[in-house]
């Protein structure tokens, strides 16, 4: 029981970062736009948010900033995308290496370093719950975001009419345009605030969970996060789900050496990804159609608004 | 007094007498050195401190000129790299990893002019030597760190890869840990990578929750040593002094000084008195030493850990000085025995107090 | 009333536009990397000419590039081949390795002394285990319409563990002092080189492939079909096309390439199976068929390009002390670029009179 507890904490944590990546992406997909550069993002805003914060001391600002430097650099996947309707996957696949290299680039002086990050807060109250609060309340307020970050995406997208818009911009944009909806702004704005988000995920592992910066350190994750937002259906809850069950695996293993356990690693480490295609099989089997959830029909194809006079 | 350690391993080595070859001598301001790197210098570990040894070269030698290549993939490209480092002038080259062995053999042959030095390697040439450093003598001074301070008499090692170099590492400190406390155990965390510090901190935590009070890491970032101030058990860090990282829990760290060796190497190609060696060193050369003790290590241990070092740099006595078990408690080196370098770079069965597995190994 | 830019479609696209808009986006890239470079206070007049010098100034320099791009050329053909039929294959990575991994397996378990017989062998068993691996994928679509994108990212970790097992456990050469590689390939197990070079005979097969599938996709039925069930799946199914079936044989045939790209990487030029063994081109495999424009004859030429890039940003490291990062960053520019350039092969811009309503 204790041990258990333990791991599903660890899965927490180490899905923290995985978590905000996907919902990043969920709102960027959702818009229509497929962005393939999450790990090139979380890079730069893992530096930006450990640059900040080395240099004001303060790791909201560092965060802060991580957004910031996510919008900005995701702005170039967004303008050849929305504006001039280019190849989405490599524009993506660009985004990678380009952020691989500014991030590593501009990184240099900050390797060996250290800052002093976000704390622990129990959440007064849910953190007394048996079992449940020492798993999800005796985190970081990070963490926290990330739940509230959850629930908002999924009310924004479900009862919202902004929302409505949104998937309305992703799945048939011609008829949205007929609704009177801006599709290119809200293509942007979609592009611009997911990435932002991702850039969070990665200024999760340097400004809260490892506290240093060396180069790739997002080690994958941002991979993780693309499948995993198919893995979800976007839904923004069963993102959650994916996330830590991916963090909770790493963890078990990780947790199974520490306890002496003879363990055949390479099996396990490939169990997540497994477990990954044995439940989209499982889900897409099960899956109706016209569900709310589901993949943005247009998701990946340029918009091109004809001219109607 | 500088002490070289003379090797031959195996049939693989060819070795012609010295004087056989000689290489001209050069001046300083002609001097090219170009270095494959395995990782990118931003890893904070094996690579940056192979790239701190490059800078001391130029320092050292002003007017010789040093170039790298990062993130060479261990196989045919780095052929390539070591082959454009000769085009533009090279007359050294520092391979640092032990993947490019083939590599280094196969350019060698076609550059009898240029001298290589392959890191962690056994194979040799006329132009070919090899370089490492004993850093498991540091190691062993650590675990009789650690072995002095646990209480739980569990202590954690986070370990990148399971090859012979961190095998031989797990294995030196285990037999420190065990020297000044018999009923302490070593636990080992496999990582698959070598730097991935989320994975690192994950690690790290595991360890602590499962009852260590000590961490050891051999991985490139400092995240482990973070994590361990954060949790509050005590750490030994690696590659650099990682007290930075953790100010109060920090009891030292087994560190890299690659620069005593590159520095002799490249004097050596300017006197024109290079020949291929075996360059394993020792601490007595000062490639690998101990960082400063942090303040949680109290006066006895600093001062059985001293005459250790004492002992180890005199040459008087060597770690891997039988008996020696291994896990089933079967004496593997005995009484008096002392285990060979090729014993030493093959190192694949982990010594007595050692928990975890290397993953099993057929024919 | 007002001028403003407006946004037309073109009407055709004809081959002419086509390179000047890639020519002049490449130019483009190139002025703007020239900033950055300056920025970075070195001459990009003398980057550039490293970076052509290194990757196509003489013979070595060549040579050294196609022996690059060849890998990327062969997986650049099995990716082209999924996505003919909008079949997002990104496993080429994973295929790789399972190309590379029963490449060893031909040679630890069915070895023959000869070259010419264990070429064949080891070409067989990559191309049915590669294939299978990926035909999973494709079996998972086509049954039941599971995104293949997941499943082929998934597939690529999964093998790469598999690697790692084989390559740390069974595998591993106890003559290498216990690393984690496997036994240097007899020479029978070797694939020829091209003369004096590094360029294995895989180049050839990749040119073969390129050529062959260049004829499939214009002048045969099936390569017809396939184009149909990429553009329009409903249409294919109207037109009685079994989508399911070519899914798998899609995926079969297009892993079954990828995985011969890295029985290339280890029989040819490596010798051996060891564990930093990577399939970067798997990835770029799929920039690469993209600026072929799905055109399988182009692959080679695009292969090549991308090929002197990386040789090219190797120089920049060397001669100009560049760090790696800085040739990532010009890569993605250069991408970027061609991206954007793409804009104008299907759409113009013209200035307008507007009435304001």
């Amino acid at each position: 029981m204790e041990f258990m507890v333990m791991i599903l904490a660890a899965a927490v944590r180490s899905g923290t970062p995985i978590i905000f990546a996907t919902l990043g992406e969920i709102l960027t997909e959702k818009g229509g736009i497929l962005n393939l550069g999450l790990e090139g993002i979380m890079l730069v805003g893992a530096l930006t948010g450990f640059a900040v914060s080395f240099y004001t001391g303060q790791p909201w600002l560092g965060i802060g900033a991580a957004f910031l430097a996510g919008m900005a650099l995701v702005s170039l996947h967004a303008f050849v995308s929305i504006t001039l309707r280019g190849n989405q996957v490599v524009s993506g696949l660009a985004l990678t290496i380009f952020g691989t290299g500014v991030s590593a680039f501009l990184g240099q002086r900050f390797i060996g370093l250290t800052i002093t990050g976000l704390g622990r807060v129990a959440v007064p109250g849910l953190s007394t719950i048996p079992v449940v609060g020492r798993i999800f309340f005796e985190h970081d307020l990070l963490v926290y975001v990330s739940y509230f970050l959850v629930a908002f995406l999924w009310w924004f997208l479900v009862s919202t009419r902004a929302g409505l818009h949104l998937r309305a911009v992703g799945d048939t944009p011609r008829v949205a345009e007929a609704m009177g909806i801006d599709v290119t702004r809200v293509r942007y704005l979609a592009t611009l605030l997911g990435g932002g988000i991702v850039a969070v995920g990665g200024a999760y592992l340097s400004v809260v969970y490892t506290n240093i910066w060396t180069e790739g350190m997002s080690a994958g994750r941002g991979w993780i996060a693309v499948a995993l937002v198919i893995f979800a259906i976007w839904h923004p809850g069963r993102a959650a789900f994916g996330a830590y069950l991916f963090g909770g695996v790493v963890a078990f293993q990780l947790r199974l050496q520490a306890a002496g356990t003879r363990v055949p690693i390479p099996l396990l480490m490939m169990l997540p990804y497994l477990l990954t295609i044995v439940v989209l099989v499982f889900i897409t089997i099960r899956q109706g159609k016209g569900i709310l959830f589901g993949s943005p029909a247009s998701l990946g194809q340029p918009y091109f608004r004809e001219e109607s006079t | 007094m500088r002490k070289i350690t003379w090797i031959v391993v195996g049939l693989l080595v060819v070795f012609l007498g010295a004087g056989a070859l000689a290489f001209e001598p050069i001046s300083p301001e002609e001097l090219r050195v170009g270095f494959v790197y395995v990782g990118p210098v931003g890893d904070g570990g094996w690579t940056f401190m192979h790239d701190l040894s490059r800078r001391s070269i130029e320092e050292k030698f002003p007017g010789a000129t040093t170039s790298f290549v990062e993130a060479v993939p261990v196989g045919p490209d780095a052929v390539r790299v070591m082959e454009t480092f000769i085009r533009h002038g090279a007359q050294l080259v520092f391979a640092t990893s032990f993947g490019y062995m083939d590599q280094v053999i196969e350019v060698a042959q076609r550059h009898p002019e240029v001298i290589f030095m392959h890191c962690s390697g056994y194979r040799m040439a006329d132009n070919v030597g090899v370089y490492f450093g004993r850093m498991y003598q540091a190691r062993y001074l650590s675990g009789l760190v650690a072995g002095s301070l646990t209480e739980s008499n569990v202590i954690g090692y986070v370990a990148a890869h399971p090859i012979p170099e961190v095998v031989r590492m797990i294995n030196a400190f285990t037999l420190g840990v065990r020297e000044v406390n018999p009923y302490a155990v070593v636990r080992v965390v496999w990582l698959f990578s070598w730097y991935d510090p989320g994975k690192e901190t994950e690690a790290t935590k595991a360890l602590i929750d499962a009852g260590s009070d000590v961490i050891a890491m051999h991985a490139d970032s400092g995240a482990t040593a973070l994590a361990a101030e954060e949790a509050g058990v005590y750490v030994i860090g690696y590659n650099s002094d990682m007290s930075r990282f953790a100010p109060t829990r920090h009891l030292t760290a087994p560190i890299w000084n690659w620069s005593v060796l590159t520095t002799y190497v490249a004097e050596q190609v300017i006197n024109g008195t290079w020949r291929p060696e075996n360059l394993w060193w020792g601490m007595d050369t000062g490639i690998v030493d101990l960082a400063p003790f942090g303040p949680a290590v109290p006066e006895e241990v600093r001062n059985l850990v001293g005459a250790a070092r004492e002992r180890i740099v005199e040459g008087a006595w060597k770690v891997f000085t039988g008996p020696i078990r291994d896990q089933q408690g079967a004496i593997r080196v005995a009484e008096g025995e002392v285990m060979s370098d090729e014993d030493l770079l093959s190192f694949s069965w982990f010594v007595e107090g050692v928990e975890g597995e290397i993953p099993a190994r057929g024919n | 009333m007002s001028r403003m830019l407006r946004v037309e479609k073109r009407l055709t696209q004809t081959v002419w536009q086509d390179v000047f808009v890639t020519l002049l986006s490449l130019v483009l890239a190139l002025l703007f990397g020239a900033v950055f470079l300056r920025a970075l206070g070195v001459s990009p007049w003398e980057a550039y000419s490293e970076m052509f010098r290194a990757s196509m100034g003489d013979f070595f320099g060549v040579t050294e590039t196609i022996g690059k791009a060849t890998p990327i050329m062969i997986a650049g053909v099995g990716v082209l081949l999924a996505f003919k039929m909008s079949v997002w294959n990104i496993g080429a990575a994973g295929q790789a390795f399972i190309g590379a991994l029963a490449a060893t397996t031909a040679v630890r378990y069915f070895f023959v002394d000869n070259r010419f017989v264990m070429f064949w062998i080891m070409l067989a068993l990559v191309v049915v285990t590669a294939g299978s691996w990926s035909a999973i994928a494709g079996y998972l679509k086509a049954r039941w319409n599971v995104n293949e994108i997941i499943t082929t990212l998934m597939l690529n970790y999964i093998a790469l563990q598999i690697l790692y097992y084989f390559v740390y456990g069974p595998w591993r050469d106890p003559a290498s002092l216990g690393f984690p590689m496997t036994a240097p390939f007899p020479l029978a197990a070797r694939l020829p080189f091209l003369g004096e070079t590094r360029i294995h005979i895989g180049l050839i097969l990749a040119v073969i492939l390129a050529i062959v599938f260049w004829y499939v996709f214009r002048s045969t039925r099936w390569g017809y079909e396939i184009r149909v069930m990429g553009q329009s799946p409903r249409t294919a199914r109207f037109a009685g096309m079994n989508y399911g079936k070519n899914v798998v044989l899609v995926m079969f045939l297009s892993g079954a390439i990828a995985g011969i790209a890295g029985m290339g990487e280890i029989a040819g030029l490596a010798g051996r199976l060891q564990p930093g063994f990577t399939a970067d081109y798997g990835y770029t495999a799929i920039i690469v068929a993209w600026l072929a424009r799905l055109n399988p004859l182009a692959i080679p030429l695009v292969s090549f390009l991308i090929g002197a890039l990386q040789v090219g940003g190797e120089t920049l490291q060397i001669v100009m002390r560049l760090p790696l990062a800085s040739t990532l960053v010009l890569q993605g520019l250069v991408l970027f670029f061609v991206l954007g350039g793409e804009f104008f092969r299907f759409y113009r811009i013209r200035l307008v009179r507007e009435v304001s309503d």
